[in-house]
């Protein structure tokens, strides 16, 4: 029993990290109705930049999300403005290319700036846990899916509650819509990619302790940002979140009772079941 | 824009074109006899290899409009059928080939039978799934596929036909033929295709589905045709690929970058065109090989552009051999941008205005 609640719960806090993914790129899609295949390399940008801020000026990765979140939103801003803008109205396939396009830029870049080999990220409490009621709890991934509750928190709070959140929110619900309404689409857009971009690197920036850091690491992550997403809904930023700990609790399920080898096997398979009998999603109806 | 299409490539039995036609089959036929070099034969090896792989993807994506990314796990298929054969149960490769294409075929109706259901994003999202079950499947299933270790071929038995040696495969000749039949293959199906009712319903199912069905065009019957055409095809490439190089392992022949490639050549070249995947081949293969063997870093301190010895030579000689990944995004970023029916549509188009004004 011990076994089960011990990967339940490492489970649910991967699963924290994987739902700030979701909820990048589910903002994207909702806002865009663009398939971001770049969204995992967005990540590895935000790993390395974190790498770099740790090992050149030694700054805590988790206080280097100060640093992150400001700078990938303006990085995933200035995306937008110069590339995906230019799509909005192309064929969804042609979309999903261009991202393919801007993914291996970024990987094969980072790759010629930083070569190709395994970085890690040692702090020192890299391997640290804590024991409670027989269940120890690793110290990076508990203090990252704390940070992520708070992320989430305040995400919530900024779409909810503020003007620019609701424009956004009506920007996605209805675009042309929103258009009338008096909205600037383009400048929702910029800052939905920019939202998307530093969530995504936020995930980097809570993840670089715990995972080696490699220029291809971006499509692992990509692919597991679209089960979450689907998962849960396009659009729907609860249903990212609710996915993003479902997908967690699966691996980590999976690992333990089938085998670590196979336990992405697990995920692809929940993916197209839900594909195929629930396509909407857990909260397909709900965007945003 | 369709219709352009079609009547754009109806005309090739004009002179001029037949005896092009004609040049380039003499050409390509007699390469061999002329070039001994094996690294020349080499490249065109890999030209003939894109070429299948980029033409039986736009069976699927360029004629039906079925985006698949996930083509690596009929490539992949294909390469680890062929290959087990050949190294575990001694089957040669001339009836490994035709084994991995079947093994595919019904791969690819079950992936169909899957995929068909969805459509535009949702159907790229399930064929990557799907080809990342199918490369996972290979790591773990250590006893069948020896998993991440790969599979290297030892020997290839000679080809005999009736007791007569026709080749032994010990250089890169028999090679070039093969591949050059194959690419052939691949470009005489898809020209049937594109001027047969079974292309032209493809067209119909990629310019407006719902359109189609309503016309009585029975949806998924024709995306598992070209699917099940696209995949065997894709199969011969990945079988070809796996004799030809002598090893494979599941991150060289399935993973998400070989489907993505494929797509490339095509949009590159230009998609739902017969000889848009062959420009594509053209130019990409090229490139990467130039990038990867330092040709074109030479090229350029040759040309007095930067000097082999400043910081910016160094920085090049190093590093331009791992670039030709980034040279591809660059490559699609730029078609997608500015050249949304690729290089053959761009150069089409120019023609087109040039002999306006």
């Amino acid at each position: 029993m011990i076994i089960f609640f011990q990967s339940l719960i490492s489970g649910i806090l991967v699963g924290g990290v994987y739902a700030l993914i979701g909820i990048g790129l589910t903002i994207i899609f909702g806002v865009m109705r663009v398939i971001n295949f770049a969204h995992g390399d967005i990540l590895m940008v935000g790993m390395y930049l974190t790498y770099g801020l740790f090992t050149l000026l030694g700054i805590d990765p988790f206080l280097s999300i100060l640093i992150t979140i400001p700078l990938m939103f303006l990085y995933g801003g200035l995306l937008q403005k110069i590339f995906i803008n230019r799509v909005l109205h192309a064929l969804p396939q042609n979309q999903i290319l261009l991202t393919i396009g801007l993914g291996l830029i970024m990987s094969n870049t980072m790759m010629l700036i930083c070569t190709s080999d395994y970085k890690i990220l040692t702090t020192s409490y890299s391997s640290g846990s804590v024991k409670l009621f027989g269940i120890s709890f690793s110290e990076p991934l508990t203090i990252s899916f704390v940070i992520t509750f708070v992320i989430t928190a305040m995400l919530y709070w900024f779409l909810m509650k503020t003007d620019t959140g609701q424009a956004i929110r009506a920007t996605a619900q209805d675009r042309e819509a929103a258009q009338l309404m008096g909205i600037n689409v383009k400048r929702m857009s910029i800052i939905a990619f920019g939202l998307g971009a530093s969530l995504a690197g936020t995930a980097g920036a809570l993840i670089s302790p715990t995972y080696y850091i490699f220029p291809q690491i971006g499509s692992a992550f990509t692919l597991k940002a679209f089960v979450i997403t689907v998962l849960g809904g396009m659009g729907s930023v609860i249903g990212a979140t609710l996915g993003g700990i479902i997908i967690g609790v699966a691996e980590s399920m999976g690992a333990v009772y089938i085998s670590s080898g196979w336990k992405d096997v697990v995920v692809f398979a929940i993916f197209l079941l839900v594909l195929l009998f629930k396509p909407s999603g857990l909260m397909g109806k709900t965007r945003m | 824009m369709n219709v352009n299409r079609i009547s754009a490539n109806n005309n090739w039995s004009s002179p001029l074109r037949m005896v092009t036609g004609i040049a380039v089959l003499a050409f390509l036929f007699l390469f061999p006899r002329f070039v001994e070099s094996p690294y020349a034969l080499h490249i065109m090896i890999l030209f003939f290899l894109s070429t299948i792989m980029g033409e039986s993807w736009n069976i699927l994506g360029g004629y039906a409009g079925q985006y698949s990314v996930g083509h690596a796990a009929y490539f992949g298929t294909g390469a680890y059928v062929t290959m087990m054969l050949m190294q575990f149960r001694q089957i040669p490769p001339w009836y490994g080939v035709w084994a991995g294409a079947a093994v595919v075929v019904l791969v690819a109706l079950i992936i169909g039978s899957i995929c068909f259901r969805l459509r535009g994003p949702y159907f790229v999202l399930a064929s990557i799934a799907v080809a990342e079950i199918l490369r996972l499947s290979a790591m773990n299933l250590k006893e069948l596929s020896n998993g991440a270790e790969g599979i290297l071929a030892t020997e290839i038995p000679p080809l005999k036909i009736g007791g007569v040696i026709v080749t032994d495969f010990l250089s890169k000749v028999p090679f070039y033929y093969t591949g050059l039949a194959f690419a052939l293959l691949t470009i005489i199906v898809t020209y049937f295709i594109q001027h047969s009712k079974l292309g032209y319903c493809f067209q119909a199912i990629r310019e407006d589905q719902d359109a189609a069905h309503s016309l009585g065009i029975n949806l998924s019957l024709y995306k598992n045709i070209a699917l099940v055409i696209s995949a065997m095809l894709t199969s011969l490439a990945g079988s070809f690929y796996a004799v030809y190089i002598g090893f494979i392992d599941p991150s060289t022949v399935l993973p998400l970058d070989v489907s993505v490639q494929i797509v490339l050549i095509c949009i590159i070249g230009g998609i739902g065109t017969i000889y848009g995947p062959v420009i594509g081949s053209l130019l990409l293969v090229p490139l990467s090989e130039g990038l990867r063997s330092n040709m074109i870093a030479q090229a350029i301190f040759k040309s007095g552009m930067v000097s082999e010895e400043s910081g910016m030579g160094i920085f090049l000689r190093e590093n331009l051999s791992h670039a030709h990944a980034l040279i591809y995004g660059i490559l699609v970023v730029i078609v997608i941008l500015f050249m949304p029916d690729g290089v053959l549509g761009f150069m089409k188009k120019m023609l087109a205005r040039r002999a306006k004004s």
